[in-house]
């Protein structure tokens, strides 16, 4: 454990000397936030939209904002640097567990996702949006997608180990974009097309955002709630277990 | 450290095989190396571009896996106890790994605390590193504003965090401007006097001449000479004929097979020495 404590205030001191990465990590989720809210906010008035709960439209879209701006971690692009410079290699030579070395970054990714989170429901606030689930519910939603933010981060470490190219790792992610907008994030599930119904049902990110909505639009029903944390919690243990494998067998 | 494992060699190889399998043929980069490299000392190791030099300090260091054969390391196997040999070995590769977003003293001391040392004798031995190489000045300077030789002298002392029993460099002074590479030398000896086996990879052969105990040399994955740069040149002169010993470029082109106009093409240091 200490070695991942060690490894994740470096990430951490390397993340506060690059602060204008943090500033685009924030600024396009706000942005779609915008977007969305200000295309949509007409057809879904908060009076006539029972799945709104007396909300405006812009609570509605929150969720995506945040896994959108979760989703930005840097970690797999750093650890591409280190390999390509043999700063990797030089880890590697030092008798420190393996998983140190895949949560090490993620830890300062967790700690990005938790200020990057509060910041934006802080922003959110003054336009309308309540956390009907009060104090603990503004934690759970904070807590839900800086942990999304570690596991995304992984998964995107994943293929930084595998393809050892930032161009790689890049077009890598495109692959997991999708995942965040095969999702009930426009109107509830039951309200989407057979096809895209089926699509968000098999997709664990739609288990995340009914989460977070669950935590902004009601009070707390931990029926959508506990599913979220369960999506985190599977999807981080795979991710764990394949970057360690991913190590152990680097040459 | 048993006694067993101080009475063996720093490194000892025996029928150390790497092959690389691609789609359509496999490399056969290393193809049985049995070394044996004495506590203390400081062994060369020579070979043209591609021999199998850096493969070898891979092998030795964990960081590249075995194909066949053994390697053992300050007594560990590297294989079976990887953890083990990391311990007892400080490891600087060809290009100086460094994080450049670091300052030099904040990578020293991370290092020394992912070796085990506490926060305050991380930093006591950070500051005494940074002493050694002469790098406290610079010491609060991020990484990435380095020069090429301050990258290098950082690297050496970030592989000496946890005060190794081998020290493995692999060409620690390519593209080194000569004032920087005596400092690395003269830094090479002293920790050498403090009792560092050191294990060094170069194509430098006056480098080779000046700082090592004993030299290896490998060429198309095996070792084709090995002993004392004296013991290697006197071989040479006996098999030759005449008074004067040559020089130990002329045992490299001997024992690689290749003459000064190949070498010209393939070594750059052999025809420039």
């Amino acid at each position: 454990m200490t070695a991942t404590l060690v490894l994740g205030r470096r990430a951490l001191r390397e993340a506060v000397r690059q602060p204008d990465a943090l500033f685009m990590t924030m600024f396009i989720p706000l942005f779609f936030l915008v977007v969305n809210t200000g295309q949509a906010a007409k057809i879904f008035p908060s009076g006539s939209t029972g799945f709104l709960k007396g909300q405006g439209y812009a609570a509605f879209q929150l969720p995506i904002t945040l896994l959108l701006a979760a989703s930005f971690g840097m970690a797999a692009l750093f650890l591409v640097e280190e390999i390509e410079g043999g700063y990797f290699d030089k880890l590697r030579a030092i008798p420190i567990p393996r998983y140190a070395m895949v949560l090490g970054r993620l830890v300062a990714e967790g700690a990005k996702g938790i200020l990057l989170s509060s910041v934006i429901v802080l922003l959110a606030l003054p336009f309308g949006i309540t956390i009907a689930s009060g104090p603990l519910g503004f934690v759970l939603i904070i807590v839900l997608s800086a942990l999304w933010g570690v596991v995304y981060a992984g998964f995107m470490q994943l293929i930084a180990l595998k393809t050892r190219s930032a161009a790689a790792t890049n077009s890598g992610g495109l692959i997991f974009f999708p995942l965040l907008f095969l999702t009930p994030n426009f109107v509830p599930r039951d309200l989407l097309t057979k096809p895209m119904e089926v699509a968000a049902t098999v997709n664990p990110v739609t288990y995340l955002m009914e989460a977070m909505r669950s935590l902004i639009l009601d009070d707390l029903d931990w029926a959508k709630i506990l599913p979220g944390f369960g999506v985190v919690a599977a999807l981080g243990v795979v991710m764990l277990v394949l970057n360690v494998r991913m190590i152990k067998h680097y040459d | 450290m048993t006694l067993t494992e101080m009475q063996a060699p720093a490194v000892r190889t025996e029928g150390l095989v790497k092959h690389y399998n691609g789609r359509d043929l496999t490399v056969e980069a290393v193809r049985g190396v049995d070394l044996e490299v004495r506590t203390g000392e400081i062994f060369g190791f020579l070979g043209p571009n591609g021999a199998g030099k850096s493969t070898t300090v891979r092998m030795l260091t964990t960081l590249l896996s075995i194909t066949s054969g053994r390697a053992e390391v300050a007594g560990a196997d590297v294989v079976r106890n990887p953890d083990e040999a990391r311990r007892r070995i400080g490891v600087a590769l060809q290009e100086a790994g460094l994080d450049p977003r670091q300052t030099g003293r904040e990578l020293l001391v991370m290092h020394g605390e992912l070796f085990g040392l506490s926060p305050s004798q991380a930093k006591e031995r950070a500051q005494e590193l940074l002493a050694l190489v002469e790098l406290e000045s610079a010491a609060d300077r991020v990484i990435k504003g380095y020069s090429g030789g301050m990258q290098r002298r950082l690297d050496l002392a970030a592989a000496l965090v946890h005060e190794p029993d081998v020290l493995f460099l692999d060409e620690p002074t390519t593209g080194l401007d000569p004032a920087s590479r005596l400092t690395v030398w003269e830094e090479l000896r002293r920790i050498n006097r403090h009792g560092t086996t050191v294990f060094l990879t170069t194509q430098y052969l006056e480098e080779a001449d000046q700082l090592c105990d004993r030299i290896a040399i490998i060429d198309g994955g095996l070792i084709v000479r090995e002993g004392t740069p004296a013991e290697l040149k006197a071989d040479l002169r006996r098999r030759r004929g005449g008074d004067q010993d040559p020089t130990l470029d002329e045992v490299f082109l001997d024992a690689t097979g290749r003459t000064r106009e190949r070498a010209a093409g393939e070594v750059q240091e052999v025809a420039a020495a």
